[in-house]
């Protein structure tokens, strides 16, 4: 956490984050759209795609010569508002053009996620729930690679969340256990990270919209690191209980925090003070009731039109902003 | 008269000896957690650190209960306390602040924040019931317990604390001491216990950690506490963390709040 | 102590702002849209809490009436990269909240800007969340 950037630096990054903005799809839930959230991205924020990152040299190396991923990590598939954004291919065929039927769901499946999208009480972060795989890896404030020789650890600033991919060769978890993040184990094949992730619960959504699996979801990425700042990426997602065939998603994550040497995550306590979850009205599921605003007559007025996204920012108070670390 | 090169040679004798004998370390001589004999050298990572990496589990849980000495009761063990400085093992609350660790007790059910699944604080998140594992790298030393996923970075190349904001877990930065990880914790809010039994401090809690690998599966943790507005007097525990050898063993999921939420829903079936 | 901060700081918001605009559509479950507010009252308290702070203050209604609004902000970690800290805003301080009323018809409301007037006079900028153009 650290303020006062030159500015340049800052408009550059700002620069990356608008276009990413700019190229995500939107959902329109119940004809409102949701304002521009401002979230703790740092510098140089997570976004999908967007302009590239600035040419890298080879990918690091760990000791024993696998490529070392550790840093902070951002972009990917994208796909965090509607999965279907992001799939690539459908039965090993490249993904249809209307993005309405890319999701080979079964029936079942295709009347839950629907629901989903509409009953947002259900949404698993508004619970403090942790995302699943592979959305985990895509939510909101980027991640964090740990890496060692025989361990890789993935952490979200989003929820702290975590996942634990052990590269030792171990066999999976029992089957009868059920986890939010699942059981992830890797192997390299040459300089691909093949991750397989099993004994999934089918409590967490495939991103914000509310698309769904069941516990039958078995996803295999494969991170291949093709330099120092870049890592292909890509994810199969097979269930045979609920889609009619496996899917694919790809993208590129992208290293971020590179201009921010001192870029640290920050703690984030969820179910310790969560006030948004007693708010929602019963009309998304939950247990509020509407009613008309409490605002005092004469309190009315538009939000100003116009502009880029998020000028207007000010000095905060309160002294200097922390000086880089001694 | 004596002979001076007798008394000369019982002089160096006892001096030889107060030199020679293990030294006493703060841990005690009566409890458990006490590195006797020649210091373990740990092997090393690949970029020269002490290596602390692997998965973890103090043996001893009753200090999760209550960290000082107490009686079992229904469901909780005895235990001989961890608290090794003062020596008496009791912690040594100022006057006016004891009320305040009664009433926690007496309300514990209700009032400890694990029972709503919060974050434990440290160090009470390193006594838990729940195993942790320790990933290195050259500029931090990862932990990720299994209890909520929590997990804590600490950060060997920042030498001050963050201000203006403060943490349940607060904010942890490290410096090698020969082979100890020495952790110096501050930034709490005043929302955690040290125990399930009400032992509290306030927001101007501030915390130091000692790692040290006292064998190769064995970690000798000690930890100061110091917080002027609720104690008399800083304070030590110390005690063993142990590493997990069984086969494939790996750190699973607690997602406490997950099984709260379903055991409620099952209530009100 | 209020320090006057350089233009560079201005930007900072620049960045924060620009964050993929559905990181969680909490809005549409609990604001209007429909209902935008614009409130000026006086500091009395924060959360800073995930997944989104509050900022509370006390509004004067027109009839005399004091109410306690509490106004929904980024979470901590956004506030503190865009520099807010603990002791930012001190209790009775005057603020203008601008946003979107609650669905529920509580006297709560998402934030898109949060204004203060600093000890010079001078009307300084909080943190801004705009709707996507």
């Amino acid at each position: 956490m650290r303020n006062g950037l030159p500015g340049s630096i800052v408009i550059m990054a700002a620069g990356v984050a608008i276009v990413s903005v700019a190229s995500l799809s939107i959902p329109v839930q119940g004809g409102q759209q949701p304002p521009a959230q401002q979230g703790g991205a740092g510098r140089g924020g997570p976004g999908r795609g967007g302009a590239p990152a600035p040419p890298a040299g080879p990918a690091k190396r760990l000791p024993g010569g696998k490529p070392d991923m550790t840093g902070y990590w951002a972009g990917g598939p994208g796909g965090l508002a509607n999965i279907r954004a992001a799939i690539t291919e459908v039965g090993g065929q490249p993904a249809p053009q209307d993005p309405a039927s890319r999701i080979p769901y079964q029936p079942w499946a295709a009347a839950k996620a629907q629901q989903n999208s509409v009953n947002l009480y259900e949404e698993p972060e508004l619970h403090c729930f942790l995302s699943g795989v592979p959305s985990q890896t895509y939510r909101q404030f980027g991640f964090q690679i740990v890496q060692t020789p025989d361990y890789m650890l993935a952490v979200n600033e989003f929820m702290g969340a975590v996942r634990h991919i052990p590269t030792d060769g171990r066999p999976h978890i029992p089957d009868s256990i059920k986890l939010f993040n699942g059981d992830s184990v890797g192997h390299w094949e040459g300089d691909t990270l093949v991750v397989e992730t099993t004994n999934n619960n089918d409590r967490t959504w495939l991103d914000n919209f509310g698309n769904v699996h069941s516990d039958a979801l078995v996803v295999i990425e494969r991170w291949t690191p093709v330099d120092a700042n870049n890592i292909q990426y890509e994810a199969t997602l097979t269930d045979p209980k609920a889609y009619t065939a496996p899917f694919k998603i790809a993208g590129t994550y992208r290293r971020a925090q590179i201009n921010d040497p001192a870029y640290e995550q920050m703690e984030f306590a969820c179910v310790e003070g969560n006030q948004d979850i007693q708010h929602y009205t019963d009309v998304v599921g939950g247990t509020a009731k509407p009613g008309p605003s409490a605002a005092p007559p004469g309190s009315e007025a538009p939000v100003p039109a116009g502009g880029r996204g998020g000028r207007g920012g000010g000095p905060p108070r309160g002294g200097a902003p922390p000086g880089p670390p001694q | 008269m004596r002979n001076p090169l007798i008394v000369l040679a019982l002089i160096v004798a006892a001096f030889g000896a107060v030199l020679f004998m293990p030294p006493l370390t703060s841990a005690g001589q009566a409890r458990g957690a006490n590195a006797q004999g020649p210091a373990y050298t740990p092997p090393k990572t690949a970029f020269g650190h002490p290596d602390l990496q692997g998965i973890w589990q103090v043996l001893d849980h009753s200090a999760a209960y209550n960290i000082e000495p107490h009686t079992a009761i229904f469901g909780v063990p005895a235990g001989q306390g961890v608290i090794v400085d003062p020596p008496h093992g009791m912690i040594p609350y100022l006057p006016g602040a004891v009320a305040k660790r009664q009433e926690n007790f007496r309300n514990r059910l209700s009032q400890d924040p694990l029972n709503k699944c919060y974050k434990p604080g440290v160090p009470r998140i390193t006594y838990m019931h729940f195993p942790f594992q320790i990933l290195q790298t050259p500029q931090f030393v990862t932990f990720v317990y299994e209890y909520i996923h929590n997990t804590r970075t600490v950060y060997l190349n920042r030498k001050t604390h963050l201000e203006g904001l403060d943490f349940w877990n607060g904010d942890s930065i490290g410096r090698w001491e020969g082979n100890t990880l020495v952790v110096d914790v501050a930034d709490f809010n005043d929302q955690t216990w040290f125990d399930a039994s009400g032992n509290y401090h306030s927001e101007a809690l501030h915390v130091e950690e000692r790692y040290t690998r006292s064998d190769p599966d064995t970690i000798m943790y000690e930890v100061s506490i110091t917080d002027p507005k609720v104690f008399s007097r800083p304070w030590k525990m110390s005690m063993l963390l142990y590493r997990h050898k069984e086969k494939n063993f790996r750190i699973l999921e607690y997602e406490c709040h997950a099984y709260a939420e379903d055991a409620a829903k099952e209530q009100s079936r | 102590m209020k320090a006057k901060l350089a233009a560079p700081v201005l930007l900072l918001s620049l960045v924060v702002a620009a964050v993929p605009a559905v990181a969680h559509h909490a809005f549409a479950a609990e604001f209007d849209s429909t209902k935008p507010v614009l409130l000026k009252g006086k500091f009395t308290k924060m959360d800073w809490i995930n997944p989104h702070s509050w900022v509370y203050f006390d509004v004067t209604y027109p009839d005399g009436k004091v109410v306690n609004w509490g106004a929904e902000t980024p979470p901590p970690n956004g506030l503190y990269r865009n520099g807010w800290r603990k002791d930012t805003l001190k209790p009775g301080e005057e603020i203008e909240v601008q946003g979107f009323a609650a669905k529920d018809g509580a006297p709560r409301m998402w934030a898109s800007r949060v204004t203060w007037v600093n000890a010079g006079g001078q009307q300084v900028f909080g943190l801004n969340q705009r709707r996507p153009e």
